[in-house]
């Protein structure tokens, strides 16, 4: 007996240190949610259609440059859909020709030769595959710009297939965020072959209205008070990958902009662009917005600026944003949360004040009601809550609103369990029995119950976790954390106190 | 200290066709309410749309607030008072108006909310708003500490931060004195220098919640999801434990009872219901689980001692013996929600009344409901050989 306590004391005061040590110093130790502590959250799908359709395009563009080369005769290439494009006009005595070439340059695509046309479709696990490279690289490319952008542990995550979830404690003013995390940021260099004019038509004027095969229009960015329609070259000189470094700096006006260095590879070509081009202009496209045209004064090799009347601020996400690459598909928001830090704090006070009233007065109603039993109630309810707060430490989780109700739940169940000992402690003693077997029957009568009610919960717990969402989440994690502490405490820490405190042949019991 | 100073002997189990009419007729009610009734109010976690909480410097009333909606056509959103100073609201517009032919919906109940937010602030606030002055009371700590750093004070952090953490306290800066006294003490030179640039809005925003119709769609599938397998998982341990089927649905049942009669209540009051209310119900669920299997717990270790006994002698012993555990539990959990229910703030409010209507009816439910289905079921179902009568 005497030895049998001791290891129990052990093990006991074991698990005190190390909550407490799992705790201290709360502040940093417990994390509280966005709806305790104030930020933004924005879920977020990724169109990974895109991914499909720049696969699919540059599928076309390569066949349509492999059967040229080897003299395959077409009329016309055209992408019927995302996944799925076909060539039109081939002759039928090229076809093993035709075979012989698809087979030796892609994999990833099914094609079907019927007539004059061969159909071309994205094999399942290759579109699988590029969905999935989407997410990831969309995932890898928001971490970077909100890492760039500095807040502090931010929470940025997958969930599902195609969602994103962006938490972003402390920060109120979303708008800015979200805009850094929506553009794609694709950047071009490309070379300007007529523009601005204020219309389409005109600008074509010189083209016989055609657009040319080597050319595409793109629009002035409005908000660097550009309005018109500039024609630029199809091919991009330089692109976003071609950057090595980039920084905030200043125009010769001394106006905010962005400076830049390339990769060896990028300067090479950028070189000989700026040499062979000099007096013409070179447009800085972002996102399909054109931001600036400067004039190629002399030949450039790795280093430039960009520029286009910014703002401080633009200038500065502009860095951001070229820093973290582009995005590899567009993004579309489904949901947008922000607390502000008022809210959170007065949720804070309220949550701890109402929590304590409601532990406190449960505590003075056990002990008024049990007497010394109570007491010890109340202790295993001390350490109930320790151990719950260590746990949800541990784990790392964050604490909700919904989270604290998964609290009350498991609170509530321990003293349920005290109290279904006491009364059944009080039962058997009714029967005539002495204080020391009451106590011992009646922790072994009750503990089925105990065990079976906790486990019920416990396993409910198990299915919220695995399939809710957030809040559903938060509040499955303490309720579990809750209820495996409640059958530590409640059934043995318990049955340990009355173990020290009553002697085994005691007749009586203040209970 | 007892309640009872010997066991009760109350036959609870003669009051279960009275029960049972009772239940039906609340859950009946409920339904009528929910379908052909003022409804089931879905929060912006389901349903689509916002949720924008604000807080004004003076007291106004909701139809002073409806009366500035109604000017940009959203006098059909639900403004409701939260809080006691007269100065808190929350405003949930329901109808997306701008949806947009990407399908990109949710931009159009950010206009929404932005509409809100601008059709609530004065016309002053506006105007200065509009010459570039900057708005203290919506500012966010970064951009004040560049406006700090602009205006020359040496401590700009630190200013910024003592000027955010007094307005979150406070809510709202209602003027500048308070800025000049502890704990902020902003220097004169410096007040002076924000006066210039900055002005003291009138209402500030609490928090923005938007939700678009594919998240708030998804969000119910996937709460309504876990609902039901947590549910499935509970009836086929208990099923197991207790060696009949009948346990295992008798818990079910209770529980579904219990889900809907808090529902159904639920409904009659102005209350949305929201992911936290989900927890909420999972809580009173718990609980009734919980209390359940305490009687049937009982009931298991009486059937191997009272052989001879029917059954529902057995039950009603096993809630009379367990009643004063019933009312000492739930007593206590009544108290410690209501302790939420009146100190937990706004937030938590729907909450705390919902656990609060919970408790009192899991009790009812224990009681009156969980012991009877068993009988029921075994009529139905016949296993002859338990219930001997």
């Amino acid at each position: 007996m005497k030895k049998n306590v001791k290891w129990k004391i052990g093990l006991t005061l074991a698990v005190i240190a190390l909550s407490i040590f799992l705790i201290y110093p709360p502040k940093e130790k417990i994390k509280l949610g966005l709806d305790l502590k104030g930020g933004t959250h924005l879920l977020m799908q990724v169109i990974t259609d895109d991914a499909i359709n720049v696969e699919t395009d540059q599928q076309i563009a390569r066949f349509e440059e492999v059967f040229k080369k080897n003299n395959v005769t077409f009329t016309r290439a055209a992408k019927e859909k995302p996944g799925q494009f076909y060539f039109e006009g081939i002759s039928a005595d090229q076809e093993g020709k035709i075979r012989d070439l698809i087979d030796e340059y892609t994999r990833d695509w099914d094609y079907t030769l019927t007539g004059d046309r061969v159909n071309f479709k994205l094999k399942q696990p290759a579109e699988q595959y590029l969905r999935e490279q989407a997410v990831l690289q969309t995932l890898e490319t928001i971490r970077n710009r909100v890492d760039q952008f500095g807040v502090a542990e931010p929470i940025i995550q997958r969930q599902g297939s195609d969602r994103i979830v962006v938490e972003l404690p402390g920060i109120d003013d979303p708008e800015r965020v979200k805009n850094l995390i929506k553009v794609t940021a694709v950047l071009e260099f490309k070379l300007v072959k007529a523009g601005p004019a204020p219309d389409e038509e005109t600008l074509l004027q010189e083209f016989g209205g055609q657009v040319p095969d080597d050319a595409e229009i793109v629009k002035g960015d409005p908000r660097r008070g550009l309005q018109g329609y500039y024609l630029v070259s199809k091919v991009a000189s330089i692109t976003g990958k071609d950057l090595r470094s980039v920084r905030r700096g200043v125009d010769e006006w001394n106006n905010p902009a962005v400076s830049f260095t390339l990769t060896p590879d990028g300067a090479r070509r950028f070189e000989q662009v700026t040499g062979q081009n000099i007096g013409k202009q070179l447009a800085i496209i972002l996102d399909e917005r054109l931001q600036s045209a400067p004039v190629i004064n002399s030949r450039i090799s790795d280093s430039g600026i960009i520029q286009g009347r910014f703002t401080p601020e633009e200038a500065d996400d502009l860095v951001v944003i070229l820093k973290a690459g582009a995005l590899p598909a567009g993004i579309k928001y489904l949901e947008e949360r922000t607390i502000g830090p008022s809210l959170g704090t007065d949720s804070i006070r309220q949550g701890l004040l109402s929590g304590l009233v409601a532990i406190f007065a449960v505590m003075v109603f056990m002990i008024f009601y049990y007497r010394l039993s109570g007491l010890n109630a109340v202790a295993a309810l001390i350490l109930n809550t320790f151990l719950i707060f260590g746990a949800l430490s541990y784990f790392k989780a964050t604490l909700t609103l919904p989270g604290i109700a998964g609290i009350i739940l498991s609170i509530g169940m321990a003293v349920d369990a005290n109290i279904l000992i006491f009364e059944r402690i009080k039962e058997e003693m009714a029967l005539g029995k002495n204080a020391g077997s009451a106590i011992n029957t009646g922790f072994s009568r009750a503990f089925t119950a105990i065990f079976d009610s906790n486990l019920t919960t416990i396993i409910s717990g198990v299915f919220l976790f695995q399939f809710g969402t957030g809040p559903i989440k938060g509040y499955a994690v303490t309720l579990i954390c809750g209820l495996v502490a409640n059958l530590f405490t409640a059934v043995f820490v318990s049955r340990l106190i009355f173990d020290l405190t009553v002697p085994t042949n005691a007749k009586k019991l203040s209970i | 200290m007892e309640i009872f100073k010997k066991t009760p002997n109350i036959d609870f189990l003669k009051f279960r066709w009275f029960a049972l009419a009772l239940t039906i007729a609340i859950i009946l009610a409920g339904i009528l309410n929910m379908t052909i009734g003022h409804g089931l109010k879905m929060g912006v976690d389901f349903g689509e749309g916002t949720l924008v909480r604000v807080m004004y410097k003076e007291p106004i009333s909701v139809s002073a607030i409806r009366q500035l909606l109604d000017d940009v056509g959203l006098g059909d959103s639900i403004i409701q008072e939260s809080g006691k100073s007269g100065r808190e609201f929350q405003i949930r517009t329901v109808e997306t108006r701008t949806t947009s032919q990407t399908g990109e919906e949710i931009e159009g109940h950010q206009i929404l909310a932005n509409k809100v937010i601008s059709a609530l602030q004065s016309k002053e606030d506006q105007q200065r708003l509009a010459q570039g002055m900057i708005d203290l009371n919506n500012i966010d700590s970064r951009s004040l500490t560049a406006l700090l750093t602009e205006i020359s004070a040496e401590n700009s952090e630190e200013l910024a931060s003592r000027i955010m953490t007094y307005r979150n306290e406070h809510g709202i800066i209602v003027n500048w004195d308070e800025l000049k006294k502890e704990p902020v003490s902003l220097p004169d030179e410096i007040l002076n220098k924000l006066q210039a640039r900055a002005f003291l809005g009138q209402m500030t925003v609490l928090s923005k919640e938007t939700v678009g119709p594919q998240a708030g769609k998804e969000l119910r599938k996937k709460a309504t999801q876990a609902v039901i397998w947590s549910i499935i998982a509970m009836l086929v341990y208990i099923a197991f434990r207790f060696k009949g089927i009948e346990f295992g649905a008798a818990a079910i049942f209770t529980l579904s009872q219990d889900v809907l009669i808090c529902l159904s209540i639920y409904s009659f009051t102005n209350r949305e219901i929201n992911l936290p209310i989900i927890a909420a119900f999972l809580t009173i669920v718990g609980y009734s689980v919980n209390d359940t299997i305490v009687i049937f717990d009982r009931i298991r270790e009486l059937r191997k001692t009272m052989r001879k006994e029917p059954l529902e002698k057995i039950m009603n012993l096993s809630l009379n013996i367990n009643l004063t555990r019933t009312i000492i539990t739930s007593g206590t959990v009544f108290l410690a929600v209501l302790a939420l229910f009146l100190f937990g703030g706004k937030v938590i409010n729907d909450f705390a009344f919902i656990m609060l209507v919970g408790s009192i009816e899991g009790v009812y439910s224990t009681i009156f409901m969980s012991c009877p289905v068993v009988l029921w079921w075994n009529q139905l179902f016949g296993k002859k050989k338990k219930v001997r009568k």
